[in-house]
C-alpha cells in the first residue's frame, strides 16, 4: 500500500511540535562524552589476534622474492599471508572504473609506496610488528610515473601493465551548442588551475575485526564502516561468496567524511583469519598507514576552464578540461569524484551550454578515495575563479556579476545542461542576505583604504550549489551501476508504549539518531526519552546505505516517517475494531486514536499497543498483532543516465553564498581570515544545531583545503607528508569563527521539505577563500591558481610581482 | 623483550600495580591493561591530542609517554569525570553547546579543558585558542567547542558557588 510521507512539518499528526525544527540536545552525546561509546578498537573477541601489515617502501617495483620463514618462527606469530594467499583465496577488489582493481596483496609488483605486500597475525600488535621486520622482500625497482601528463604520453611506464595504458577513462561530454556560444560570445575568458591532493583525515583511523568461519565459509566483520551494506557486497565479491554469507557489524566510528577506506586492510585481515583457522583478527590502521595508503587522498587535478560571456555580463557557456590523477588503481572509487560535478556542473548559474573533457589517469601514487563533497569542491573553486576573472574583465562587481547569472527563483525546478534537476531555491535572496550580513559596501570601502596603505586585503564572494541525496546514477559515467539508494528503518512500539527504532548504519557524528528520535517523538507525541535507536548488522537490518552524498538526513526522515505512517494505519484498524467503527472513521492526533465526531472516544497510542500485544482476545481476527513497521525510502523520479551522460541524479540542491575578508602578509605570504560570513538555504532545518555543526565543520575543512592541506610526493614517489607534522590539519587558531544567516525554501520533493546539507560549506569555502586571495593579489597583477595557497606559494607570487618591471 | 618493569599508578583514584614491557605506551596501558578505553588514539605521534590525559594534574600525550614513566603518578582520564554517570560540568557544557560530532577527539578535549579551567577559570577566546591549539577536531570546526568552553567555565563557577553556599 502506498504511504504518503509528509512534505511539510505542518502535516505531522501533532498540533504542537516539541522537537522537530528545534536545536535539541543530541542523544548520541552522553555515551561519547563519558568515553563509553564502543569504537572498534575498544572491542575484543575471544582468541583474537592482531594484524600488522608490511608495506612497500618503493613506488614501483617488481617483487622478485619473499622469505617469511624467520617471521614465522617468532613466538606469538600465528599466521602470515602474502600475495600467494591473496591470489589463491580472493579476487581483486571491486574498482571504478571496472578492471582497474588489484589483489589486496600483490604477487608480481608494487605500484605505490605503502602498498601492502605481506601481513602477520600474532598474539599482540607488538609481536606482529616485530615479525614484519623479519620478512625479507626482494624488489627490482622500476621507473615510477608521478605526473599524470607524462603518464598519458607514449613510452611512459605502465602502472597496470595488463591494461596497456595509464589512461583509465577519456570522454568528451557536450551539452548544448557550446561551439556556437563561444563563436558568438562578446568575450571569452580562459585560465588553468591546479588542485593538489588532500583528504578526509577523520581522527579515528579505520579498524576492523574479521572472522572467517571455516565450517560454513562465511565472514563476520566488525568495524567502523561508513556504509556497512556496501562493504558487505564488496567483501562478497572479493571472496567469491554469496552476499548472505557476509555479515558486517558496524560500530560507531570517529568520523569518515567519505575517506574511511579500509577495503584492503579488511580483506587482508579476512585472509589472515582464514589462515589462522578462523580466529578473529583485529586490524587497526595506524596514522601513517592511513596517510600513506588509507582512504586519505583525494582530488589531484589539473584544470583548464573557458567561459563565454556577453558584454552585459551574461555567461552563456562553460568548458571544463580535467585531467584527474587517480593514483595506482581504481580501488578507492576516486573516479566517482570526477563524475559528481555533473550534478551541479554550471553551479547556481543559468549557463546554457557546457562541455566536460574528462581524462582519468593512473600514476604511482596511492589510489584516490572519496572525500566530503565528492569532487565538486575543486570544480567549484575553478568555476568561481572564472566568474571573478570574467567579472573583472567586464568591469562588473563580483557580487553583481553573480546576481546577473543566478537562476531566478521562479524557474525551479530547473534542469542544468548536464542533466540534473535543482528542486528549489532563491539565490538572489541568499546573496542579498549574505551581502547585508557582511556589510559588503563597508568592506569594499575598508579594502580601498587598506590598498592605499599598500596592504593586500581581499574580499571573496562565492556561491555554490550542494547536490543533496546522492543516487548511484550520478556516477554512471564512470561505470557505477544502479538507480536509487534505498534506506530503511524499522519502528516498533512495545507493550508499554515505548518505542525502538532499528537502522542499518552506526553513529558517525552527524546526529542522525537524534534526528530519528525527534521525528518519532513528535509523530507519536511522546518524549524523546521514550525512544531508543539501535544499529543492526547487515543481515538483519532493513536495506540501507548510511551516511554519504548529503543524503541520510533526508532519506532516514523518509524511512522513519514511512514506518510511523504504517503503524498508524495498523493502529487505526485496531482502534476501529475496538470502537466498532470503520478505520476511516479513526483519526490520529497528538498521540491519540480518536473516533471522528465523538468527543472522548479515543485511545492513547500506548493503550492501542498494549492491547495489540497483551489482549489478543479483543483484536479482530486475522490481524498481525505487532505494533511495528518497516519502511524503505528511496528518492522518486530518478532517471537512468542517457547517452550524453545526463540524469536526474541528486534529489535536492542546497545553495550558499559566502563572503570572506582576508589579508595576505606581504612579507610572509601568510593569510589571515578577518571576517567570514555565510548564508545558506538547505530547505527545512530539522535540527538547526546539527545543521550549524555540519556548516561550521565544513568551513574548517574548506579553509584547510584552501590554505593548508596537501599530500606532497617527491619524484621517486615517496610521500613527504606522512605525519601530521607535515600534513597540516586546521587547528582552532586557523579556523574563522563564522557569522551565519539562512534562507529557507523547502524542497517540494522531500520528506518535510529538507535538503541534503551534510557536505555543506566545503562546496563553497575553498572557492570563496581563493576568490578573496586573488582579490587581494589583484593590485600586484598576479593570480594564485594553485590550491592550497600556502605561504610559500603566495610569497613567491608576491616576490615575482614586486621584482617585475613596473608597468604603467 | 621478556624483561618487564613494575608500574604503580593511581588512575581515577584506583591504585594499580602492574608488570609491563618497558616499550608499552601509557595509552596502550590504560586501554589494553586497565580496559579504560575512553582515551582514544588518533595519530600516535603527539599531534592530534585525542589521547590527552592528566598526569599529576597536567595534560600529557599518553601516546608519547611510556607506562613506566607514569610510575608513582596520579593519572586522570575521561572515565574519571563522571564516575557515577552524572555528567561533569565540562561534559555538560559540550552537550549543551553541541561541542562534539563523532566524539572521537572529545575525551582529549575534555581533559585539556580540565587543565585550562583549573589554571584559568574565566578564559578569553584567545586564551582558549592558545590552550587548545594542540587538540585537533575534524568535525566541528571548533566554533561550538569555543562556545562549550565558555559555558563550561560558567558551569564550573556556578557549581563552585553552589558548593560554597552549601558549606555556608
Amino acid at each position: 500500500m502506498a504511504v504518503k510521507i509528509p512534505n511539510n512539518v505542518d502535516e505531522l499528526p501533532t498540533s504542537a511540535l516539541r522537537y522537530v525544527g528545534r536545536a535539541v540536545k543530541r542523544v548520541e552525546d552522553p555515551g561519547l562524552l563519558t568515553g563509553r561509546t564502543e569504537f572498534i578498537d575498544d572491542v575484543s573477541r575471544t582468541g583474537m589476534l592482531h594484524c600488522a601489515i608490511l608495506r612497500s617502501p618503493i613506488a614501483h617495483a617488481r617483487i622478485t622474492g619473499m622469505d617469511v620463514s624467520e617471521a614465522a618462527k617468532l613466538p606469538g606469530v600465528v599466521a602470515i599471508v602474502t600475495g600467494e594467499d591473496a591470489a589463491r583465496w580472493s579476487f581483486p577488489a571491486a574498482a571504478v572504473p571496472e578492471g582497474w582493481g588489484t589483489h589486496c596483496l600483490p604477487k608480481d609488483k608494487v605500484r605505490f609506496v605503502g602498498e601492502p605486500v605481506a601481513a602477520v597475525a600474532a598474539t599482540s600488535r607488538a609481536i606482529a610488528e616485530d615479525a614484519l621486520e623479519l620478512i625479507a622482500v626482494d624488489y627490482e625497482p622500476l621507473e615510477p610515473v608521478m605526473d599524470p601528463l607524462r603518464a598519458m604520453s607514449q613510452g611512459s611506464p605502465l602502472v597496470l601493465e595488463e591494461r596497456g595504458t595509464n589512461v583509465m577513462m577519456q570522454r568528451l561530454f557536450t551539452w548544448g551548442d557550446v561551439d556556437a556560444a563561444f563563436a558568438t560570445a562578446d568575450h571569452v575568458f580562459s585560465e588553468k588551475f591546479r588542485w593538489n591532493r588532500l583528504g578526509a583525515n577523520p581522527i579515528e583511523t579505520y579498524g576492523c575485526i574479521s572472522e572467517w568461519n571455516p565450517v560454513d565459509h562465511g565472514i563476520v566483520v566488525r568495524g567502523g564502516f561508513q556504509s556497512p551494506s556496501h562493504m558487505a557486497l564488496g567483501r562478497a565479491a572479493s571472496f567469491g561468496l554469496p552476499s548472505n554469507k557476509v555479515r558486517m557489524i558496524a560500530h560507531p566510528h570517529g568520523g569518515s567524511f567519505g575517506g574511511k577506506g579500509g577495503v584492503r586492510g579488511t580483506d587482508i585481515s579476512i585472509l589472515l583469519s582464514r589462515k589462522a583457522g578462523g580466529r578473529p583478527v583485529k586490524w587497526i590502521e595506524d596514522r601513517m598507514e592511513y596517510l600513506v595508503a588509507g582512504g586519505s587522498q583525494a582530488w589531484d587535478r589539473h584544470y583548464e576552464l573557458s567561459l563565454a560571456a556577453r558584454a552585459d555580463g551574461l555567461v552563456t557557456a562553460l568548458k571544463v578540461k580535467l585531467i584527474d590523477d587517480l593514483g595506482a588503481n581504481g580501488e578507492g572509487f576516486g573516479a566517482i569524484s570526477a563524475a559528481k560535478p555533473l550534478a551541479a556542473f554550471t553551479g547556481p548559474y543559468t549557463i546554457g551550454a557546457a562541455q566536460y573533457d574528462l581524462t582519468l589517469v593512473a600514476t604511482n601514487k596511492a589510489p584516490a578515495s572519496p572525500y566530503r563533497g565528492m569532487g565538486p569542491p575543486p570544480h567549484n573553486f575553478a568555476l568561481e575563479q572564472m566568474m571573478d576573472i570574467a567579472a573583472k574583465g567586464l568591469g562588473i562587481d563580483a557580487a553583481e556579476f553573480r546576481r546577473r547569472n543566478f537562476i531566478p527563483k521562479d524557474r525551479f525546478p530547473y534542469t542544468i545542461p548536464s542533466g540534473n534537476e535543482y528542486d528549489s531555491g532563491d539565490y538572489q535572496a541568499v546573496l542579498d542576505k549574505a551581502l547585508a550580513l557582511a556589510d559588503y559596501e563597508t568592506l569594499r570601502e575598508e579594502q580601498a583604504t587598506a590598498r592605499q596603505q599598500g596592504r593586500l586585503v581581499g574580499i571573496g564572494v562565492a556561491s555554490a550549489v550542494e547536490p543533496g541525496v546522492f543516487d548511484w546514477n550520478a556516477y554512471a559515467i564512470v561505470g557505477v551501476q544502479g538507480t536509487g539508494v534505498p534506506e530503511g528503518a524499522t519502528v516498533s512500539v512495545d507493550i508499554l508504549g515505548k518505542i525502538s527504532i532499528r537502522v542499518g548504519f552506526a553513529l558517525e557524528g552527524q546526529g542522525q539518531y537524534t534526528l530519528i528520535t525527534q521525528l518519532v517523538a513528535d509523530y507519536f507525541a511522546v518524549d524523546m526519552d521514550d525512544i531508543t535507536v539501535t544499529a543492526l548488522d547487515t543481515q538483519s537490518a532493513p536495506p540501507h546505505f548510511g551516511p554519504g552524498g548529503s543524503r541520510l538526513g533526508v532519506a532516514i526522515t523518509g524511512a522513519v516517517l514511512g514506518a510511523c505512517e504504517r503503524i498508524r494505519e495498523k493502529m487505526c484498524a485496531v482502534t476501529a475494531a475496538l470502537m466498532q467503527t470503520a478505520p476511516e472513521n479513526i483519526e490520529f492526533a497528538d498521540g491519540n486514536f480518536i473516533v471522528k465526531g465523538m468527543p472522548g472516544a479515543e485511545m492513547p497510542m500506548a493503550q492501542v499497543a498494549g492491547t495489540m500485544l497483551g489482549a489478543s482476545h479483543l483484536l479482530p481476527p486475522g490481524i498481525d498483532p505487532r505494533p511495528e513497521a518497516t519502511y524503505v525510502w528511496t528518492a522518486a523520479g530518478r532517471t537512468p543516465v542517457d547517452e550524453e551522460g545526463r540524469a536526474k541524479s541528486y534529489l535536492t540542491a542546497a545553495q550558499a553564498v559566502h563572503v570572506v575578508l582576508l589579508e595576505i602578509d606581504r612579507e610572509t605570504g601568510m593569510v589571515e581570515i578577518k571576517k567570514y560570513c555565510l548564508v545558506d538555504d538547505c530547505g527545512t532545518r530539522l535540527n538547526p544545531a546539527t545543521v550549524e555543526g555540519q556548516t561550521e565543520g565544513s568551513v574548517a575543512q574548506g579553509v584547510g583545503a584552501a590554505l593548508l592541506e596537501e599530500y606532497v610526493y617527491d619524484e621517486d614517489g615517496q610521500l613527504l607528508t606522512s605525519t601530521y607534522m607535515d600534513y597540516l590539519l586546521p587547528t582552532i587558531s586557523d579556523v574563522p569563527m563564522t557569522e551565519k544567516d539562512e534562507v529557507v525554501t523547502p524542497s517540494p520533493f522531500t520528506p518535510l521539505g529538507a535538503k541534503g546539507c551534510g557536505e555543506g560549506a566545503i562546496h563553497t569555502t575553498p572557492a570563496a577563500v581563493m576568490c578573496a586571495i586573488n582579490d587581494a593579489l589583484a593590485p600586484l597583477g598576479v593570480r594564485a591558481n594553485e590550491v592550497p595557497a600556502t605561504p610559500v606559494r603566495l610569497w613567491k607570487l608576491i616576490q615575482a610581482a614586486e621584482d617585475a618591471p613596473a608597468t604603467v | 623483550m621478556t624483561k618487564t618493569c613494575r608500574v604503580r599508578v593511581k588512575v581515577n583514584g584506583v591504585a594499580y600495580d602492574e608488570e609491563v614491557e618497558p616499550r608499552l605506551t601509557l595509552v596502550d596501558f590504560l586501554r589494553e591493561r586497565l580496559a579504560l578505553t575512553g582515551t582514544h588514539v588518533g595519530c600516535e605521534h603527539g599531534v592530534c591530542g585525542a589521547c590527552t590525559v592528566l598526569v599529576d594534574g597536567r595534560t600529557a600525550r599518553s601516546c608519547l609517554m611510556l607506562a613506566v614513566q607514569a610510575d608513582g603518578a596520579k593519572v586522570e582520564t575521561v572515565e574519571g569525570l563522571a564516575p557515577e554517570g552524572e555528567l561533569h560540568p565540562i561534559q555538560m557544557a559540550f552537550l549543551e553547546e553541541h561541542g562534539l560530532q563523532c566524539g572521537f577527539c572529545t575525551p582529549g578535549f575534555l581533559m585539556a579543558v580540565c587543565e585550562l579551567l583549573e589554571d584559568n577559570p574565566g578564559p578569553s577566546d584567545d586564551e582558549i585558542k592558545e590552550m587548545l591549539g594542540g587538540q585537533i577536531c575534524r568535525c566541528t570546526g571548533y566554533q561550538s567547542i569555543l562556545r562549550a568552553v565558555h559555558r563550561a567555565a560558567a558551569n564550573q563557577q556556578a557549581a563552585r558557588a553552589a558548593r560554597t553556599t552549601l558549606r555556608a
